[in-house]
């Protein structure tokens, strides 16, 4: 099956795709696709297949008024993709035979690895024709790993096979010596991994007290020192800024039970509006009928947030908590507000 | 010259072993994975890896944090918590 490449049939198939291009000329010249026109170049195809002995083409011509022109290229290079990675798989292993051949024959110290054999047979199977490509090629460069076996050295498969990975971790481990400093100083494997173990930790400390430093100057400081001041309450929610929004929300449930306040609310705006937003998000949590879901925490958060910080935490809190509604409030004359607050119950 | 070898490297195996344990022990993913013996080509591997994540992670933090040092004003109360916080 697998010599397509040979000369005469490569020209049959070549004369038969000619044939088959005129057909489909024909089909193209047609607006309205002939139902016999196609039947039959449906059949001259199964015949032409059938004439290959092979499957090749079947895939893209069993398609059926697109065919045309695809066929010419596609058919054929997809037969090519078909039957590449066994043509590489071949000659990969004849040339490993030829190289294992060469060794017994000459009494030459080269070696072909069998951990190398397999990684190319289980490199070349793949379908894409250009990775098929590339890696048929990287399969030819690192398909044997020239294992030096000394005089006298065994030069069975299982020897060979721990030569490989020998080599293999030594070569890791120059890697790492390039990776971590310091280390080239260090001669023997314990120095180097005692190195390596050292300088692991050293990083993992490093990313630990730099992740600290962030989560302490973040924007969201406040909360950090709450989450001290309680007891790590909030130990997720007010790490990193990303979940404000999550934070925004069971606050925002809060707002109903704001505006039921009203009798409290009237006598602070009768007693002066400076100061308000504070005074009444300090109230909150104290509301008389605290209606929905209301979370605790996050309530006594904001409390202590306003004695330790002061204002200049506070604004920071209020207007991303409170989107816009605080800021109403601060802004908003006291009596409009009230007309508002009362419309609103 | 075969027996002085395997009796020095006999010694050094088993430092190796010991050190390349600790090694796995200190990898974020190697707790849930069993077998230490088998893959110490792929225990390197994942070190140099986890090397140069650390390595990532550290310059990503150190820029955040020299970012959040520039903008943050040097006057505000919050900018005084930070560098009390930083300082101990």
């Amino acid at each position: 099956m697998a010599q397509c490449g040979g000369g005469d049939v490569s020209r049959h198939r070549k004369g038969h795709l000619e044939t088959v291009e005129s057909l489909c000329q024909g089909l193209l010249d047609d607006v309205m696709l002939d139902d016999d026109k196609c039947r039959a170049m449906f059949g001259y195809l199964q015949e032409w297949q059938q004439d290959m002995g092979s499957n090749m083409c079947y895939g893209s011509l069993g398609e059926p008024p697109l065919v045309p022109e695809p066929s010419n290229g596609s058919g054929s290079s997809g037969g090519f993709r078909k039957r590449r990675p066994e043509d590489a798989k071949g000659e990969s292993s004849s040339v490993c035979k030829r190289q294992r051949g060469k060794q017994q024959q000459q009494g030459q110290e080269r070696a072909k690895a069998v951990g190398a054999r397999k990684k190319a047979e289980a490199a070349s199977p793949k379908d894409s024709p250009a990775t098929s490509a590339s890696t048929v090629t990287a399969g030819q460069k690192t398909d044997y790993i020239h294992v030096r076996a000394r005089r006298g050295q065994a030069t069975d498969s299982h020897s060979l096979a721990e030569r490989v990975r020998r080599e293999r971790i030594s070569e890791r481990m120059r890697y790492l010596q390039e990776l971590v400093p310091g280390c080239n100083k260090v001669t023997g494997k314990a120095g180097m991994l005692d190195e390596i173990i050292n300088y692991v930790q050293s990083l993992q400390k490093q990313v630990e007290f730099l992740s600290m430093k962030i989560a302490a100057s973040n924007p969201v400081v406040n909360f950090n020192i709450v989450e001290d001041l309680f007891g790590r309450q909030l130990s997720q929610a007010a790490c990193n800024p990303a979940t404000l929004p999550a934070m925004t929300l069971p606050m925002g449930q809060v707002e109903p039970s704001c505006l039921q306040m009203s009798p409290l609310q009237q006598m602070q705006t009768s007693a002066g509006s400076s100061g308000f937003g504070l005074e009444m998000v300090v109230s909150n949590p104290y509301s008389p009928a605290p209606a929905g879901p209301m979370s605790v925490p996050a309530g006594a958060s904001v409390e202590p947030c306003l004695n330790v910080n002061g204002a200049a935490g506070w604004d920071i809190g209020s207007h991303s908590l409170f989107s816009g509604f605080d800021a109403s409030f601060q802004s908003v004359q006291s009596d409009c507000l009230l007309d508002n607050l009362k419309m609103e119950m | 010259m075969s027996s002085r070898r395997s009796s020095r490297g006999s010694i050094s195996e088993e430092e190796i072993n010991e050190l390349i344990s600790k090694l796995q022990s200190l990898l974020p993913n190697s707790r849930r994975r069993g077998s230490s013996q088998a893959s110490t080509t792929k225990l390197l591997k994942e070190t140099c890896n986890y090397i140069k994540s650390l390595h990532r992670e550290v310059d990503d933090l150190s820029d955040r944090l020299s970012d959040l040092m520039s903008t943050m004003d040097h006057n505000s109360p919050g900018a005084e918590i930070i560098r009390s916080i930083l300082r101990s």
